[in-house]
């Protein structure tokens, strides 16, 4: 398994990321750098600001969380997985934070408390405490000032109850040119002036009493008020009636305005000013608490989320590259050689990964190398393999235990097994119901026991099917490892019967030339000697010449019968083919036999699928005579003979069709050391026959391009069959075959 | 984090500005050209309030005022946006409330909380709009009216946004400028 990522080139996008990353980071340092500046210059701006920055802090916080917590769940995750590299990133986040975040917990709550202290400094008791005293004094300051004119103007009002209107204007005058009252008014009924007198020359109305005033005197009680005026003035206003009482139904009062000392006034508006800023920043004072704490918590946050993210986002940075060598090492060891990393820098873990790559480079190129070194040893193998299966020699290589790790077909059919499917077997094993290879294992076993391990010989193995002879080479497997043999094997029955054949042909030839001529003419003397002196002769010795001129007759001819025999064994008529129906054949002949010997049972089963064969139709005759002739002869003296004679067709590869007769009888069947020569002249058991018979035969059939094999049938008695071509063109093809294997066989 | 912040939060004050704050009712005359806005607003009174100004706090009194010109298919367009601001504070040394117009500088005093607010919430005759500005077309006026802690230091103002509760403004007041 690959890694995703791990192949192909270093990226170039991660870079150009880091890139603008640190730009982006250097884009919000020097802007709040600049927003700094701003803000000492210009507070109202950063005010204005300040919502925003706060926001945006907050954000920062909330998303900062947010990936704070993918980033750990993700680590916890890996680090339960057993991922790699997740234990080193754990430690080393766990280091980085708790290096990062005690010290910013200690500047946290010692700033805290800094701050608590300081603010709360500023609010001390005693200032407090001043502050009102301050005030109190200002207060009774004024007050006396108010007391007096507020008494004054009552003491006035309630001289002028009974002055007439001449005496009260005249004495309002006068009373606020004493007093240096800044107005002075008599106020009668709904507020109409009776009688005023004002300090500024300029003004002549009066200033309007205020409601408040009006309803206090209405209620015929004096007012009093210090008003402080917009430039830091004090007014007082003083009000009273002229009479208490409410029945005497006179509502005029007097209205007077004074001016408080301009020294007075200052320092009272100090102390006022005074108190009322104090006032106000103690009213600030937890609210201000509350914010510096809120906004070191709130960049406490920040630096700790940033740093324990940074801290997390470096540790993965400086463990995948040892991520990516596992999972790379965990791929080249899982036969993966096109794993590449990609280089994370030019240090010395980049030159780690630098020598990882090359490494597999190179291992691909080697496993490259030897897969190519594999092919052409298996292209070799295979070729080695075909040439093996197209071989008709037989090839087995075993072990010294006989256990077979390569075999042909040929070597499978010429041991009658199917060796193919013993591969991996030692050879013993199959030796159970197969005779032929039970010798062949014997005699394998004997020399190897014997310390030969290279040796050429010939071996004669009987079986069912008859001797087959084998020549059998064996030579120690080439290579280091030399515990296999190769044994190279030949079924050679058919060129050394091929071998007797033509000698036979030749004796035959021979007989037919070189005795068959003398007979005649000692024949024809044997009778001239007979007639000339049988008469001449006394009783006695004509009888003797007369014994003996006939057994030479005789014997004459019987060496007569034999040479001619042999002459048709020898002789290789022109064939005439037609085409008959063998079927018919086979049942005229079988029908002959019957009539011949009624005594024994012969079965006819035909093919029907044989309609007609193209053949030459004498001979074919005289093959079926022949073998039913050799059946019966067996059967002498068998208590019930049976004799059976088949026809099969066969289709084989391609057209080529064929047919098979098999001639079977319950007789004794070959004796077994014949079974290989059954079909060599004078190759006989019976008492009787020229023993050319089956020689004939055989002759006949490979003449028609067909083969001929005997053997003895389980259940007891002989089997000949003869395979026959069915047709000329199958004939040529496969007398064509046949005189190929020959020649095979002769090279070999 | 959310218990940090919880902690840090948890003395912030309850609001100090409950009760009512609206604008009762608002209408423009026009005189020699010149729109005057003529507003009644009620302003809470509290005890809070009343221990705020004697503790020497000083109440900022706004009344924001906005005219926007319609348009169909697009958002209004601001057409003009002021604020008449005024201050509230209570004299220690002579037990009287004062109302300051800031811009004027003009002050007034009254003996009651009541009273001043009182004079606070009646606005008559304030120039808001010239005829000139005008284009045809049809015209909304809003009011709303606003009180904060008046006269921090802009840094400090600054940090008050975090526990600030000394700030309340009123629903808009809106109608159509008649043809």
């Amino acid at each position: 398994m690959v890694a995703p990522g791990l192949t192909g080139p270093a990226p170039a996008k991660p870079r150009w990321r880091g890139v603008a990353l640190v730009l982006l980071w250097a884009g919000v340092g020097v802007g709040a750098l600049l927003l700094l500046a701003k803000s000492v210059q210009n507070s109202g701006e950063f005010s204005r600001l300040q919502p925003w920055i706060l926001l945006l802090n907050v954000i920062g916080v909330v998303a900062l969380t947010a990936l704070l917590a993918r980033k750990l769940t993700q680590l916890v995750r890996d680090y339960r997985a057993h991922v790699p590299g997740s234990r080193l990133t754990a430690r080393t986040v766990a280091i980085f934070g708790a290096l990062v975040v005690a010290p910013l917990l200690i500047v946290y709550l010692f700033s805290l408390q800094f701050l608590n202290r300081g603010i709360d400094s500023w609010f001390h008791v005693e200032v407090k405490q001043g502050l009102n005293d301050a005030l109190v004094l200002s207060r009774a300051a004024l007050d006396l000032r108010v007391r007096e004119y507020s008494r004054h103007t009552e003491n006035l009002a309630h001289s002028l109850v009974n002055a007439t209107a001449e005496d009260v204007a005249q004495r309002v005058f006068e009373e606020r040119r004493a007093t240096a009252a800044l107005e002075m008014a008599v106020y009668g009924a709904h507020e109409r002036i009776i009688a005023a007198s004002l300090e500024n020359p300029l003004e002549s109305i009066p200033t309007r009493p205020p409601s408040d005033l009006v309803r206090q005197v209405g209620e015929r009680r004096a007012y009093v008020s210090l008003e402080p005026q917009a430039g830091g003035e004090y007014l007082i206003r003083t009000a009273a009636p002229f009479t208490e009482s409410l029945t005497r139904g006179d509502d005029r009062y007097l209205v007077a305005i004074y001016e408080v000392p301009t020294q007075l006034a200052a320092l009272s508006e100090a102390v006022q000013h005074a108190y009322s800023q104090y006032g106000e920043l103690a009213a600030l004072r937890e609210p201000l608490k509350s914010s510096f704490r809120l906004t070191l918590t709130l960049v406490l946050l920040l630096a700790m989320l940033a740093a324990i993210y940074g801290a997390i986002f470096s540790a993965q940075r400086l463990v995948r590259p040892v991520q990516d060598l596992i999972e790379g090492t965990r791929a080249v060891g899982k036969g993966d050689f096109g794993t590449r990393l990609p280089l994370p820098s030019r240090d010395e873990m980049g030159f780690l990964v630098h020598s990882f790559n090359d490494m597999t480079k190179r291992l691909r190129r080697a496993r490259e190398e030897a897969t190519r070194s594999q092919r052409v040893v298996e292209r070799e193998r295979e070729r080695l393999a075909i040439i093996l299966a197209r071989l008709s020699t037989g090839v087995v290589v075993v072990d010294r235990e006989l256990t077979v790790s390569i075999a042909n077909q040929a070597a499978g059919a010429i041991l009658g097994t199917d060796l193919s499917a013993a591969i991996g077997r030692a050879l013993p094993e199959l030796t159970a119901g197969n005779e032929r290879l039970g010798q062949f294992v014997a005699a394998l076993v004997v020399r190897f026991g014997a310390g030969r391990e290279e040796w050429r010989e010939q071996l004669d193995l009987d079986g069912t099917s008859g001797r087959r002879t084998l020549m059998c080479a064996c030579t120690p497997q080439p290579g280091a490892d030399r515990d296999g043999y190769v044994i190279v094997f030949d079924d050679i029955t058919m060129l050394l019967q091929a071998q007797r054949d033509a000698a036979w042909g030749e004796v035959a030839r021979r007989l037919a030339h070189e005795i068959k001529n003398p007979l005649t003419p000692i024949q024809l003397s044997a009778e001239l000697m007979r007639r000339r002196f049988l008469s001449s002769m006394s009783p006695q010795d004509a009888e003797v010449l007369e014994r003996g001129t006939r057994t030479i007759v005789q014997q004459v001819e019987t060496m007569q019968q034999m040479v001619n025999a042999f002459s048709e064994y020898a002789r290789a008529p022109e064939m005439r083919i037609t085409r008959f129906n063998l079927n018919q054949l086979a049942s005229e002949v079988a029908d002959l036999y019957r009539s011949h010997d009624p005594r024994v049972e012969i079965r006819l089963e035909l093919d029907e699928r044989i309609d007609g064969i193209e053949a030459d139709r004498g001979r074919v005759r005289q093959i079926l005579n022949n073998l039913v002739i050799n059946a019966l002869e067996a059967l002498d003296g068998v208590a019930t003979p049976r004799l059976e004679l088949a026809t099969r067709f066969e289709q084989a590869a391609g057209d080529a069709r064929y047919a098979i007769v098999t001639v079977c009888d319950n007789g004794p069947g070959f004796q077994r050391e014949l079974l290989g020569r059954v079909f060599d002249p004078y190759v006989t058991s019976k008492p009787k026959g020229t023993g050319l018979g089956l020689a004939i035969v055989k002759k006949i059939v490979e003449e028609h391009g067909g083969r001929i094999d005997a053997d003895n049938r389980p259940e007891g008695g002989a089997r000949i069959r003869v395979v026959l071509p069915m047709t000329d063109s199958t004939r040529s093809a496969s007398g064509i075959r046949e005189r190929r294997a020959e020649l095979r066989r002769e090279i070999v | 984090m959310a218990i940090a912040l919880a902690a840090c939060s948890g003395q912030a004050h309850a609001d100090a500005l409950d009760g009512v704050l609206e604008v009762r009712s608002a209408y423009v005359s026009m005189e020699g050209g010149v729109f005057l806005l003529h507003a009644r607003i009620e302003y809470p009174v509290s005890p809070a309030i009343r221990d705020a100004l004697h503790d020497g706090v000083t109440l900022t009194v706004d009344l924001d005022t906005r005219i926007e010109r319609e348009r169909r298919f697009w958002f209004n367009a601001d057409v003009q946006e002021l604020t008449l601001r005024r201050e509230l504070d209570y004299h220690a040394v002579s037990d009287r409330y004062l109302v300051r117009d800031v811009r004027s500088g003009t002050q007034k005093s009254f003996a009651t909380l009541e009273e001043a607010l009182a004079d606070l919430g009646a606005v008559d005759g304030w120039p808001v709009l010239i005829e000139p500005q005008l284009a045809p077309g049809n015209y909304r006026i809003s009011v709303r009216a606003g009180v904060r802690r008046g006269r921090l230091p802009a840094s400090l103002h600054a940090l008050m946004f975090w526990t600030d509760d000394w700030h309340r403004v009123s629903e808009w007041y809106t109608w159509s400028l008649p043809d």
